[in-house]
């Protein structure tokens, strides 16, 4: 099984945040293993098994059940390093020797697109698709 | 040899002692790698046409030391000390502008300095002169002891805190920025937090600043009593939590995660946390309540002022270890 966690916090003015990977619905039909999205309300559903507002012991469990995970800069990263469980970063505008760890595998495009500034509110920064690797990409990284 | 950036922060003393200071300055034996005068004067003037300050200028020209004249934001001196720490300088002299450093002053805090040394002051003097020899220079002793650099300072010796101009090293501990524009207590906080990151601060003899104490311009200029008050309060509460590392997450949920990695190795912590999940502690609302502003512990703006280039983690531990 793999867990998924499509999206970073929505930004306050409505936009959509820059960090988050546009393609999912194309590396989802992919992938052919049963996969778990986590997320809170709100948030847009992109396989059936959608599990929402989980908490904090809840989303440890998910951690040790699944064979890997694939999500981007968010705190779930954070929270699966700090559980020893390697998995998948796509990032795009931020910076993983900043804000990454290196037991995950980091899919960046490359540096030219991260922010200038990697410290200010993320709603200073425009989204950009082109930013991003492609679903194929992340594929091919799935162990 | 580090570089030392010298910081005059002057308020209503075009024509008293600012010059003196300047002139001061500019007599150094060890001459300083920049000047920077802060002009936080509620209507500043612009000064090159002025006999004596013209005169300055050339003869900082011809000595070949660059200074810069700055148009401050009037928000008081802690906030012109800031500025000046994280101007790229190892070292800041910071000198008040009604207090006159003989020309030795700064080749004397100079050569006490080393690695392990957070600041350096020496005697600061009013006549008539205080006799300080029992002054031990240790904050709990701050309300009970003339502070030692009134007096001739006969050796070196550690303390936990400095007072008005002093060379210190920049960078590592910030100015706390919730004080009041009378920015009163603003010296002995920050030196006190070299101190508890671990420098050593010293008074050193040889060093002598005439302290030209004068009842118009720079803080007495305010007389509101409750700007005092409002800065004694903020300074009984740090001393409250003197033996603590005061830690405040004002972050989000990731950062507290990553945080908690760095958190055991925190010599006896107090912990301010919006996640208490995550990482047990207080609540933010009573850290406003004891410190007032913040922002001295909010760690992207510790980054951005850092041009952090390293780990998340990394940056926590250059914080709090």
């Amino acid at each position: 099984m793999i867990v998924i966690s499509p999206f970073s916090r929505a930004l306050s003015n409505g936009k959509m945040n820059p960090k988050n990977f546009p393609y999912w619905k194309e590396l989802i039909a992919m992938i052919d293993e049963p996969i778990v999205q986590i997320g809170i309300d709100g948030e847009e559903q992109l396989v059936d098994d959608f599990r929402k507002n989980l908490s904090i012991d809840e989303l440890k469990k998910l951690l040790k059940e699944c064979r890997i995970w694939i999500g981007c800069d968010s705190f779930f990263q954070h929270l699966a390093w700090s559980e020893g469980k390697p998995g998948i970063v796509i990032w795009s505008v931020s910076d993983p020797l900043i804000f990454g760890h290196p037991e995950n595998i980091n899919l960046l495009k490359d540096r030219s697109y991260l922010a200038a500034n990697q410290f200010l509110w993320w709603e200073s920064t425009e989204f950009d698709a082109d930013r991003f690797v492609t679903a194929e990409q992340v594929f091919q990284a799935i162990p | 040899m580090s570089k030392v950036l010298c910081s005059v922060a002057t308020r209503g003393r075009y024509h008293t002692t600012l010059p003196l200071v300047l002139q001061a300055i500019i007599n150094q034996t060890k001459p300083v790698d920049k000047l920077v005068i802060f002009d936080d004067n509620d209507e500043p003037k612009d000064v090159r046409s002025d006999l004596a300050y013209g005169y300055f200028f050339q003869m900082l020209d011809i000595k070949g030391i660059p200074w810069e004249w700055v148009f401050a934001e009037k928000k008081g001196q802690h906030y012109i000390h800031q500025m000046a720490n994280y101007m790229g300088y190892e070292w800041v002299w910071r000198v008040d502008d009604d207090a006159i450093p003989e020309p030795n002053v700064l080749a004397n805090l100079y050569k006490h300095t080393n690695e392990f040394i957070g600041a350096v002051g020496g005697s600061i003097l009013t006549p008539p002169i205080m006799n300080t020899q029992s002054s031990t220079g240790q904050i709990d002793n701050i309300n009970s002891e003339p502070n030692i650099q009134w007096g001739l300072i006969d050796r070196k010796r550690k303390v936990d805190h400095l007072h008005c101009s002093f060379l210190y090293r920049a960078g590592v501990h910030d100015y706390n920025l919730d004080l009041s524009r009378v920015a009163h207590r603003e010296e002995t906080l920050f030196t006190y937090g070299l101190r508890q990151k671990g420098y050593d601060v010293l008074v050193v003899p040889d060093a002598v600043t005439w302290h030209f104490k004068n009842p118009n311009g720079g803080i007495r200029s305010e007389t509101n009593q409750q700007l005092y008050e409002h800065d004694e309060q903020i300074f009984m509460n740090h001393m409250q939590f003197k033996d603590h590392t005061i830690v405040v997450l004002n972050c989000g949920l990731g950062d507290h995660i990553v945080f908690s990695k760095v958190l055991p190795k925190i010599k006896n912590p107090l912990v301010f946390t919006c996640y208490t999940d995550i990482v047990p502690g207080r609540s933010i609302a009573e850290a406003q309540n004891l410190f007032g502003n913040i922002d001295q512990w909010n760690i992207y703006k510790k980054m951005d002022l850092w041009g952090w280039k390293q780990s998340l983690e990394k940056a926590f531990e250059k914080m709090y270890l």
